[in-house]
């Protein structure tokens, strides 16, 4: 990020970030809640205080050790138009996630967000993601995608990843409240902690290397699995 | 105490009896093999894994290098949980490749690793599967010596799985929490003090039976027992679970296996015959 005066530069792919990281873009984000659910039936998860616990056990070590230096990397490896790198990290992704509902709601996300940036921005390196991924059959990854997003607005990467970050906990914890008895003030509270330590992790993640990609809860993954069966639910994921 | 570079090779192959036998062999300390048992109703050739130290110790590296050819069926297991001790300084690593041509069947089932206070220890599983080859391998973990009242407490513990299909990766999984991390997450779930975990990996043909023996899966959840299976990106199954101690989680596994030898005779190979 540039250290002097705020430039028409950095205006411009700011805007783009925030755009893109709203609840009124179209990333279909909404639908899911990212096996948070699953605990929910679970009963795991039941008020604000199992909601914290579960954000800070689990929701930021997974941000940290495995979306983060994932799009860490993607980012970088966009730059370089490295392409059979960003096909190994896109199927890397995939392979990360067991769960599948957790698996396409990354897939189903990172799609719509590579198409939104080829539509909305008419963007040369969108356009040639898009081909190289349906030619290739590279899965889509919301993680590359959001690197895909940063490279096409010019955001340097501390900037990609807040912004993913963001997002992540927005749309958890918007779930949430459709599930707990969680007004808007809390969860802004919870989502206010969160955020208070995600420059830590983005740091932390923007300096993993490739091979130490990777984290997860199993009671995460076991809830998220039995979601797929569960005979009555809210969200897809 | 004498650090080891343990080293264990294994190929199965078949011979124009059908059976499977040890084509080639060879291991250094600590590994040991004990002498293999053909199971002539599940037509599996059994191979126990034995390491006669104590355990693992700092600055143990230890290899091992188990390969299956078209047509042969092996399971490898061990007859004890492997433990890895207290280690002052240093660290211990395990790297483990697992190879299965097309027509093969493989499945690695050890008993469970009971990671002591203070270790550190890294395990690295590569397993290559051909297309049209089975495999069922199977990892348990243990908190501690929990009825010394020892648990979540390693200084490190990684455990790294990665799994090809036909060369393509499937599965990418690192399990490296710190001990305390692990104990607030299973009292977030309920596991409580002494919980346990599964964590398997079927590799196997899409078949018309697989929604049947997912549904006895799910079945077996309750009880101290939380189990869930999930579709691998493709050619395969994840299937966790957690436990409440370790005797859940060996019945979990039993059960696990029983459930699906209905549908993959190989499973119903008893590992305690030898």
């Amino acid at each position: 990020m540039t250290l002097g005066p705020v430039t028409d530069t950095d205006a411009a792919w700011l805007l783009g970030l925030l755009q893109a990281g709203d609840s009124f873009y179209p990333t279909g984000s909404y639908a899911h809640s990212f096996g948070l659910e699953g605990l929910v039936q679970q009963g795991v998860v039941r008020d604000r205080a199992t909601l914290r616990d579960f954000i800070v056990l689990s929701a930021l070590p997974a941000l940290r050790h495995t979306d983060l230096p994932l799009a860490a990397h993607a980012w970088r490896a966009f730059g370089e138009a490295n392409w059979p790198r960003i096909g190994e990290l896109c199927v890397l992704s995939s392979a990360l996630k067991t769960a599948r509902e957790a698996r396409a709601a990354s897939e189903n996300i990172g799609r719509q967000r590579a198409e939104l940036m080829a539509s909305l921005r008419a963007h040369p390196l969108a356009q040639e993601f898009l081909q190289r991924a349906s030619a290739e059959n590279w899965p889509h990854s919301s993680a590359v995608s959001a690197a895909l997003e940063g490279r096409v607005l010019g955001a340097p990467l501390t900037a990609v990843l807040a912004g993913m970050a963001y997002a992540t906990l927005a749309s958890l914890l918007s779930a949430a409240m459709k599930m707990l008895r969680l007004g808007q003030n809390a969860a802004q509270s919870l989502l206010t902690e969160a955020l208070a330590a995600t420059p830590a992790l983005i740091t932390a993640a923007e300096l993993t290397a490739c091979e130490d990609i990777g984290w997860f809860n199993p009671w995460l993954d076991i809830a998220a699995a039995r979601h797929e069966t569960a005979n009555s639910r809210m969200f897809i994921s | 105490m004498p650090e080891f570079s343990g080293h264990l090779s294994l190929r199965a192959a078949t011979r124009t009896h059908g059976r499977t036998i040890l084509a080639a062999q060879s291991f250094r300390a600590p590994y040991h093999l004990s002498k293999p048992y053909w199971d002539p109703d599940t037509l599996t050739l059994l191979a126990q894994v034995v390491n006669p130290t104590a355990g693992i110790l700092s600055g143990d590296q230890l290899a091992s290098d188990i390969s299956v050819d078209a047509g042969a069926a092996l399971l490898v297991t061990t007859p004890s949980a492997s433990r890895v001790f207290k280690m002052k300084d240093g660290t211990a690593t395990c790297r483990q490749q697992f190879q299965v041509a097309a027509g093969a069947w493989l499945e690695v089932m050890p008993e469970p690793l009971v990671p002591h206070r203070g270790c550190s220890y890294r395990q690295a599983t590569t397993i290559a599967v051909a297309a049209g080859g089975e495999l069922f391998f199977a990892d348990l973990l243990m908190p501690g010596r929990v009825a010394h009242g020892e648990a979540w407490e390693w200084h490190r513990l990684c455990l790294e799985t990665t799994v090809r299909l036909a060369g393509e990766l499937i599965l990418r999984e690192r399990f490296h929490h710190t001990g305390d991390d692990l104990r607030a997450l299973a009292a977030l779930a309920g596991s409580g003090p002494g919980a346990c975990f599964g964590n398997a990996v079927l590799i196997a043909p899409e078949r018309p039976t697989d929604a049947q023996w997912r549904a006895s899966l799910d079945t077996l959840h309750g009880d101290g027992l939380w189990i869930g299976v999930s579709a691998l990106r493709r050619g395969g199954w994840s299937i966790k679970w957690a436990a409440r101690d370790g005797i859940r989680l060996r019945q979990g596994l039993r059960e696990v296996r029983k459930t699906l030898a209905r549908y993959f005779p190989h499973l119903a190979c008893d590992p305690r015959k030898l």
